[in-house]
C-alpha cells in the first residue's frame, strides 16, 4: 500500500520541473503552452539516445533541456512573431516533435537497462528506492531554489509583470516578444528535464510517454492555483512550492486509484475527471457561497 | 525636446471606413514646458500622444526627441525618454505584483532588468520615502498587491514610478478621467510639481477644462486632427473659462 504512495512521490518529484514549467508558461507569462507533450518525450529520448551511446550524466543533463528550450523557442518565435495563437502555435510543435523525436530513437522505444542512471549517483542510503527519493529530492530542492531565486531577480520581476500587464512592460522598456520567448524556452527547458528524470527512473523512453503529459502538468498548477485562492498566498515563492506539492497530490491521486483496484485503462479517463472536478470545485462552491 | 514634422496619421487607409486622425501637424515642444492638449473626442489628441510614445507609427511625418529621430522605433526602445501614465489606472501597474515589485521594475525603465536581486534595504527605504510624500499613507503597504489598491492610489502611484527613473518626458492621457475630484487633483499636482523641481516636460491631455485652464504653461487645441489653437504662459492666463466653453461650442 505504502509503495503507491512511496512511488507517487518518486514519479512527482520527477514530474516536479515539468508541473513547474506549466506555471511559468501558463501563470507566470499566461501563455497556454502545450509543447509540453512534445518537449516531455523530447528531453526522454535524448536522454535514452545520448545515455545508450555512453555520454556522461554531465553532458546528457543539458543537451536534452537545451533540445526542450529550442522547442519552447520555436512556440514562442511562431506565437510572438507570426502572431499565432499560443494554444495553436504549441500544437503545431507538439506534432512536429513526434517526427523529430523518431527520428532521433530511430524506433518508438529505446530501453535503458544496465546503463547510465542519475539514480544510481548518490549512495546516501542502502535501499536502493530511499536513494533514488532522495537524490529525486536533492534535484527538485535545487530547482526550486534556483527558480524561486529567479522570480524574484529583476529579470523575474519583468517576467511576471509582463504576464501581468504587457501594456505597462512595454512602457516600461521590456521586450514583451523577447522575455515571453525566453519564458516558453525555460518552461520547456524544465519539461525536458522531467523527459531525463523519468526516461531513467522508468527506465525507457518511449514515442508515445508524453501523450496527455501536459494534463498532469495542469491540474498540478490548479491544484496549487486552488490552495493559493483558500489560503490567500501572494507570495510567488510559496506559490511554486505549491505546484510541487499539487504534482504530489496529483500522483497520489493517481496511485490511490490504482490501488483500489481500477483498470489502468481507465487511468487517463481518471486524470481527465479529476482535473475537472479541481477546475469546477471553486466555481461550484463559489456559486453556493454566494447564494 | 520634442519636434513634430507635418505628422499625418490616418487609420484604415483607402477603405471604407478610413480615418483622418492627424493631418500634417507640425510643433515643437521646449523643454521644461508643461503642455496642455484639449480637444473634443476623435480630434487626434490622442493618436498624437500614442505616436510619440510608440505604440503606433506615423503614416508620414517626423518625430524627434533630443534631436534624435524616433518616428519608426519601437515602444520599447524609446522608454529611455519617455515616461507614460494612462488614462486606465490599471494599464500603468502590475496588479499582482507588490507596490514595491512594481517601483523596482518602474527604477529600470532605461536600462536593462538583470538576473540579481535589485530589491534591497536600501531600495526599500528610498520608494518608503518617496511614497510617504504623498501623504496617502501607502508607505507601510509595499509588499501588497497592486491591484488591492483603489485607482486614484495606483494612479498617483503610476506618476511616482514614471519618474523612479530618469526621464525627459511625461506624457499623461487623461490621468485622472476615472478618479473623483479628489484625488484628480493630487495626480495634476504632483504633475505639476513633478514639471517644477525636475524640469521634466510634461504633456497632459484632459477634458476637463478647468484643469486646462488651472495647469500648465502651453495650451493646444485640436479639432479633426489639427490644432487649431496654440497658446503660450502669456495668453493662457488672461484666458477665461468661459473663452474655452465657447471653442467647443
Amino acid at each position: 500500500m505504502s509503495q503507491f504512495y512511496l512511488t507517487a512521490l518518486q514519479l512527482a518529484l520527477c514530474l516536479g520541473p515539468m508541473a513547474m514549467g506549466i506555471f511559468i508558461s501558463m501563470k507566470v507569462f499566461n501563455i497556454p503552452d502545450i509543447t509540453t507533450d512534445g518537449s516531455y518525450t523530447l528531453g526522454a529520448t535524448v536522454t535514452a539516445v545520448l545515455i545508450s551511446a555512453h555520454f556522461p550524466l554531465w553532458m546528457v543533463l543539458p543537451i536534452s533541456m537545451l533540445c526542450g528550450a529550442m522547442a519552447g523557442t520555436c512556440t514562442g518565435f511562431i506565437h510572438t512573431k507570426l502572431k499565432i495563437d499560443a494554444l495553436l502555435s504549441g500544437i503545431l510543435i507538439m506534432t512536429a516533435l513526434y517526427s523529430v523525436n523518431l527520428m532521433i530513437m530511430g524506433r518508438s522505444n529505446i530501453p535503458l537497462i544496465n546503463t547510465a542512471s542519475v539514480f544510481e549517483q548518490f549512495h546516501f542510503f542502502k535501499n536502493e528506492q530511499l536513494n533514488q527519493l532522495s537524490t529525486a529530492i536533492l534535484m527538485v530542492s535545487l530547482l526550486l531554489c534556483f527558480i524561486i531565486y529567479l522570480l524574484n531577480t529583476d529579470f523575474g520581476i519583468a517576467m511576471r509583470a509582463t504576464g501581468n500587464n504587457p501594456v505597462m512592460t512595454k512602457a516600461l522598456g521590456i521586450n514583451n516578444d523577447r522575455i515571453k520567448i525566453i519564458g516558453l524556452a525555460m518552461a520547456n527547458a524544465l519539461t525536458a528535464l522531467s523527459g531525463f528524470l523519468v526516461a531513467q527512473y522508468q527506465g525507457f523512453a518511449d514515442i508515445n510517454m508524453g501523450i496527455g503529459i501536459v494534463i498532469t502538468g495542469l491540474g498540478s498548477v490548479l491544484i496549487a492555483d486552488t490552495l493559493k485562492k483558500w489560503f490567500n498566498i501572494k507570495k510567488i515563492s510559496t506559490q511554486i512550492l505549491l505546484v510541487v506539492l499539487g504534482c504530489f497530490v496529483f500522483q497520489s491521486v493517481l496511485a490511490f486509484t490504482l490501488s483500489i483496484g481500477i483498470d489502468p485503462n481507465m487511468l487517463k479517463m481518471v486524470t481527465a475527471i479529476f482535473v475537472l472536478i479541481i477546475v469546477a470545485l471553486p466555481r461550484i462552491s463559489g456559486g453556493w457561497v454566494k447564494k | 525636446m520634442i519636434r513634430i514634422q507635418h505628422l499625418t496619421k490616418i487609420f484604415n487607409a483607402g477603405k471604407e471606413d478610413e480615418v483622418r486622425a492627424l493631418q500634417d501637424v507640425s510643433l515643437d515642444i521646449q523643454k521644461g514646458s508643461f503642455v496642455v492638449v484639449i480637444g473634443s473626442n476623435g480630434s487626434g489628441k490622442s493618436t498624437l500622444l500614442n505616436l510619440i510614445l510608440g505604440s503606433i507609427f506615423p503614416t508620414s511625418g517626423k518625430i524627434f526627441i533630443n534631436e534624435h529621430e524616433l518616428t519608426m522605433q519601437p515602444e520599447h526602445l524609446r522608454t529611455k525618454w519617455i515616461s507614460m501614465v494612462f488614462q486606465n489606472p490599471g494599464n500603468g501597474t502590475a496588479p499582482d505584483l507588490s507596490i514595491l515589485e512594481n517601483f523596482r521594475l518602474a527604477s529600470l525603465r532605461s536600462t536593462s532588468k538583470k538576473m540579481k536581486i535589485g530589491i534591497d534595504n536600501h531600495f526599500r527605504l528610498m520608494v518608503k520615502e518617496k511614497i510617504s510624500a504623498l501623504g496617502m499613507g501607502l508607505e507601510n503597504k509595499l509588499q501588497q498587491p497592486m491591484g488591492s489598491l483603489s485607482g486614484g492610489q495606483r494612479q498617483a502611484l503610476t506618476l511616482l514610478m514614471g519618474v523612479m527613473d530618469k526621464t525627459d518626458i511625461l506624457l499623461m492621457d487623461e490621468p485622472t478621467a476615472a478618479l473623483d475630484p479628489k484625488s484628480a487633483q493630487i495626480i495634476l499636482q504632483l504633475a505639476s510639481e513633478i514639471n517644477k523641481t525636475l524640469g521634466i516636460t510634461v504633456v497632459l491631455i484632459t477634458h476637463s477644462l478647468k484643469d486646462a485652464l488651472q495647469y500648465g504653461n502651453r495650451l493646444l487645441l485640436f479639432k479633426s486632427g489639427t490644432v487649431v489653437k496654440d497658446l503660450d504662459e502669456k495668453q493662457k492666463q488672461q484666458l477665461a473659462l468661459s473663452d474655452l466653453y465657447e471653442w467647443f461650442a
